[in-house]
């Protein structure tokens, strides 16, 4: 069903109503998940959903409401909450919407073949996943296999006369066992999301990393408290990565609150560090023709060998900035205000083959897992729970678990001394495996 | 409530095995879809809506959606229908940034089959939508042999929840001026207090759960969330504190908790922590103060106890009912019963009633936490553990007010008897692997313990350990029993809360950035 036409009416609905400038987000989603323990279906959860944000400026003045209940009466009264709610914040002349009637070409967002396979063999396709992961007898047990797909639809338009939609889809595979070995468990969880059904890896690929996972940290030992260097796995990357993203969102520098604040255009890592945030990958999982309020996607360049080149801006916080939004608006779907966002965010890689890297390190920290909060985007301080491989004289010696690291953002970046040169783009932060020259480690 | 770009992520982040997305959860800023992929709900999470047309829904249909549930097989079917107004109101930097209202509503209907559960939902409480809805979760039964539902009746559930102010009735002034007191009261606090963030939520939820067992049960709770933050400057750093109260009950909340007291808690933290050193780093004694540092039972035991992962006998305490798990000293309870709190409902998201459920008793394991779904699998009475985030999702079983019982030492003692360590005021959050068994907690707010006295803030103090260890090195547990509001992950939400006396434990690795001396 096509909603631009109640989007459209609704924008007029607000301004009648007294509003001076309005949005509307319309999204509508159907949304399958199955999942698989032990090769029987476990549960089956289906569902298609559709719901109304709306954004109004009164007077300078932002309010939202939102609403999943189609019909003209709720509607009507959301339009009423909403500018009831935009008569009571502040008004600030930076409180604008986007104008751009653009939309940037983004190729291979929606397959419309997802749909069309059949649910024998989505349900197939998990317990392949979770039976070839368990074909290792030490692997003793499974934590099951998820199927998952979305499609989704998102209608946009606003008082400056924007109307924009797009239609996107995804789907994945997950799975997770566990290896045994008396009181030992060790889990090793895989997961492969694309936005089209024939990109999924196959599921020996898929059940293959899972069981490595599981097996090479089953067993153990124990490790001195000591400094050491420390290479970050690319699954573990989101510490590192989503901290720097929290520390580029524009509202945080404006508040002092980012301890990126005040280093545009200096070197703010090691100049093997360069940061990619891109809207317009094709068949990206972030990728989309236009950002959560309309503005077009682009590909940005925010860390270049180093240095820091920019930060990212929504219309509104880039206003009060004095800069154009970056199109980093970020919307969890139709009932949140459009925040600030990445899209595929990504660390270049280097030239150093993932092996050398390895090899080249006499004594460090292969982590494989981290826990906590990532780096903390106000002071760069950064403290975590670690797991992983412990490597001696360039070879994996042991499996390491119930560490520590700890450091601080400008140690690490600037830490950065071998990038791997491979990398795989199909994950929500990208990188390579790279290697940090040393960072406190605490264990016995 | 909406992840704030930046902030970090609300508590107890668990990472759940079903999704195992590494990373998932710490990108709160990042485009969401690989997140939903795995998950149950589709379009929002943001909890939120309303009252419009309060959804009158018969009985009569009802009992139909129920068999049209089992048309297919299938030994359980369960409607639930939900409707829900929410109110979101952002203070930043002394203004009003914005203010949100939402309106929700729906179904979810449930059949399960032997180990088997199918789940439908849908937005439209049309009786073509919900029998669509019932269609479609009854697929999981295909070929079973299908019984006959028991006819709905109304069933009483004994209220937990008092409201003296109803929050249909309080003006949105009342609402704004909660907030500017804590903003100033934050501001004033100390000149190096920068920046405060002040977070009001409100929502008022209703609920009808019907069941093929007979069960018919609705329900309203209101539920207020305050939360704020406050940054300071000096010395080089930066600091963001955090102080946060939360109730089922009416706007009375704060007559009894002041805006200015929130604020105030959370500059002081933000001030002290200017101070910081590097934490040490090593195995060492810590002391957890009162209050929310009951996060560490909630995560390093109560989620190893949660019914399905030990159905699935995955979780560390499989197998262990009856057996000596923890110091004798150590006594756990999860009590979805205490009036007003966060965790407090009248009766879970199945329509079980809520109770006192001790877990741990003087370091024996006696109960694991159940939803119907589990009970019926391990062949255990339901706990009232069933909850949901939403009508988006299939109940699981969660904690409720899950705290480590009053012991008999003294709060003070247990300091003074410490030589060296680490004492933890505040803690952001932690999370739990409950099938290696490892947890982790990082601390807001930190002090060495030098010769039993707390001396330097240190930061940057991560806690790990092993489940089955930490319970058993709890060696002192104080007198000083004491609760703190927050929010569960698994996959979808909960509001909870924890609790617990200042507690000492023994030799836990505890990582800063300063190696030890």
């Amino acid at each position: 069903m096509n909603h631009q036409p109640l989007a459209q009416q609704l924008v007029k609905k607000c301004l009648a109503r007294g509003a001076d400038a309005a949005e509307v987000f319309v999204e509508s989603a159907r949304h399958l998940s199955i999942a698989i323990r032990n090769g029987a279906v476990e549960t089956v959860e289906e569902a298609a959903t559709a719901g109304v944000g709306l954004r109004v400026i009164v007077g300078g003045r932002l309010a939202f409401a939102h609403c999943n209940d189609l019909r003209p009466a709720a509607l009507d009264s959301a339009v009423a909450r909403a500018i009831e709610f935009g008569r009571v914040t502040t008004a600030d002349p930076s409180n604008a919407l986007p104008r751009d009637p653009g939309v940037t070409a983004v190729e291979g967002i929606y397959d419309p073949a997802i749909a069309k396979v059949a649910m024998a063999s989505k349900i197939d396709l998990a317990q392949t996943v979770e039976k070839l992961a368990m074909s290792d007898p030490r692997i003793a047990k499974s934590a099951g296999a998820n199927y998952g797909e979305q499609e989704s639809e998102v209608w946009l338009a606003n008082s400056n006369g924007l109307a924009k939609s797009y239609r996107s889809s995804g789907c994945g595979v997950d799975v997770t066992v566990v290896a045994v070995k008396g009181d030992l468990q060790s889990p090793g969880n895989e997961s492969c999301a694309r936005r089209f059904f024939g990109d999924l890896l196959p599921p020996a690929e898929i059940a293959g990393r899972a069981a490595k996972k599981a097996l090479e940290r089953l067993d153990p030992r124990p490790l001195k408290t000591q400094r050491a260097a420390v290479l970050v796995d690319p699954d573990v990357v989101w510490p590192i990565l989503g901290g720097l993203l929290a520390a580029l969102d524009g509202e945080a520098v404006l508040q002092g609150a980012s301890f990126l604040a005040g280093q545009l255009g200096r070197s703010v890592a090691s100049g093997l560090l360069t940061l990619v945030d891109d809207g317009t990958r094709p068949r990206g999982l972030a990728s989309c023709p236009f950002d959560g309020e309309g503005v077009p996607t682009q590909k940005r360049t925010v860390v270049a060998g180093g240095v820091l080149q920019g930060f990212l801006y929504n219309t509104i916080v880039g206003q009060r900035a004095g800069q154009a939004s970056t199109g980093n608006a970020a919307r969890d779907g139709f009932g949140s205000l459009p925040g600030i966002g990445a899209h595929n965010f990504s660390m270049s890689a280097g030239a150093t083959p993932a092996a050398d890297v390895v090899k080249a390190t006499r004594r460090g920290l292969w982590l494989k897992e981290v826990t906590g909060y990532g780096i903390d985007a106000v002071n760069g301080n950064f403290s975590g729970g670690a797991a992983g491989l412990w490597i001696e004289n360039g070879e994996v010696a042991f499996p390491v678990r119930g560490l520590t690291i700890a450091g601080t953002a400008r140690e690490m970046l600037e830490g950065i001394d071998l990038v791997g040169s491979e990398i795989d783009l199909d994950r929500h932060f990208a990188a390579p495996l790279f290697r940090i020259r040393e960072m406190q480690i605490g264990g016995e | 409530m909406k992840p704030v770009p930046g902030s970090a992520a609300e508590i107890s982040r668990r990472q759940f095995l079903e999704v195992g997305l590494q990373g998932g959860l710490a990108c709160v800023a990042a485009p969401a879809l690989i997140e939903r992929l795995f998950a149950s709900g589709a379009p929002t999470t943001a909890p939120v809506s309303a009252p419009v047309a309060a959804a009158r829904i018969d009985r009569a249909l009802l009992e139909r959606v129920i068999k049209r549930a089992l048309g297919q097989g299938g030994e359980f079917a369960e409607v639930y229908v939900e409707n829900r107004t929410a109110r979101n109101i952002l203070m930043e930097e002394s203004r009003f940034k914005s203010a949100e209202f939402g309106i929700s509503q729906g179904a979810g209907v449930r059949v399960i089959a032997g180990d088997q559960t199918g789940y439908a939902y849908t937005d439209e409480l049309t009786a073509g939508k919900l029998l669509r809805a019932a269609e479609v979760a009854s697929c999981i039964a295909r070929g079973g042999a299908p019984i006959k539902p028991v006819g709905i009746r109304p069933t009483k559930r004994a209220s937990r929840v008092t409201v003296k102010l109803p929050l249909g009735q309080v003006a949105d002034e009342r609402r704004l001026d909660v907030c500017r007191r804590a903003d100033r009261a934050a501001l004033d606090f100390d000149r190096r207090i920068k920046l405060a963030r002040v977070s009001y939520y409100d929502e008022v939820r209703g609920r009808t759960i019907a069941n093929s067992e007979g069960l018919f049960v609705t329900g309203e709770l209101p539920l207020l969330y305050f939360i704020v933050h406050a940054l300071s400057e000096g010395k080089g750093t930066r600091h963001m504190g955090r102080e946060r109260i939360s109730r089922h009950s009416g706007f009375e909340m704060f007559d009894q908790v002041a805006p200015e007291q929130v604020a105030r808690s959370c500059a002081r933290e933000a001030i002290a922590m200017l101070e910081a050193r590097d934490a040490p780093s090593g195995k060492m004694d810590v002391v957890m103060q009162n209050g929310w540092g009951g996060v560490l039972v909630h995560e390093a035991v109560g989620h190893p106890l949660e019914g399905d992962s030990i159905a699935k006998k995955l979780g560390v305490f499989t197998g262990k009912l009856g057996q000596q798990v923890a110091s004798p000293v150590f006594t756990m309870v999860d009590d979805g019963s205490l009036p007003n709190a966060r965790g407090t409902t009248d009766f879970d998201d199945e329509g079980t009633p809520m109770q006192r459920n001790v877990l741990i008793e003087d370091g024996v394991l006696v109960k694991y936490l159940t939803d119907i779904l589990s009970a019926r699998q391990l062949g255990l009475a339901r706990t009232g553990n069933g909850r949901r985030e939403s009508f988006r999702y299939r109940p699981i079983p969660r904690m409720t007010n899950t705290f480590i019982d009053r012991g008999h030492d003294k709060p003070a003692d247990i300091v003074a008897s410490t030589r060296r360590g680490i004492y933890v005021q505040a803690l952001s959050g932690g999370s739990v692997d409950d099938v290696s068994g490892m947890f982790n907690f990082t601390c807001r707010e930190a002090y060495l313990i030098e010769n039993g006295k707390k001396t330097a803030p240190v930061k940057g103090a991560t806690l790990i350990g092993s489940c089955l260890e930490v319970i058993k090195n709890i060696d002192a547990v104080g007198d000083d029993l004491e609760f703190g509001p927050g929010t569960c992950g698994k996959g979808q939400r909960a509001e909870v809360e924890v609790g617990q006396p200042t507690v000492r434990i023994r030799g836990i690795n505890v990582g800063g950035a300063a190696a030890q001396g």
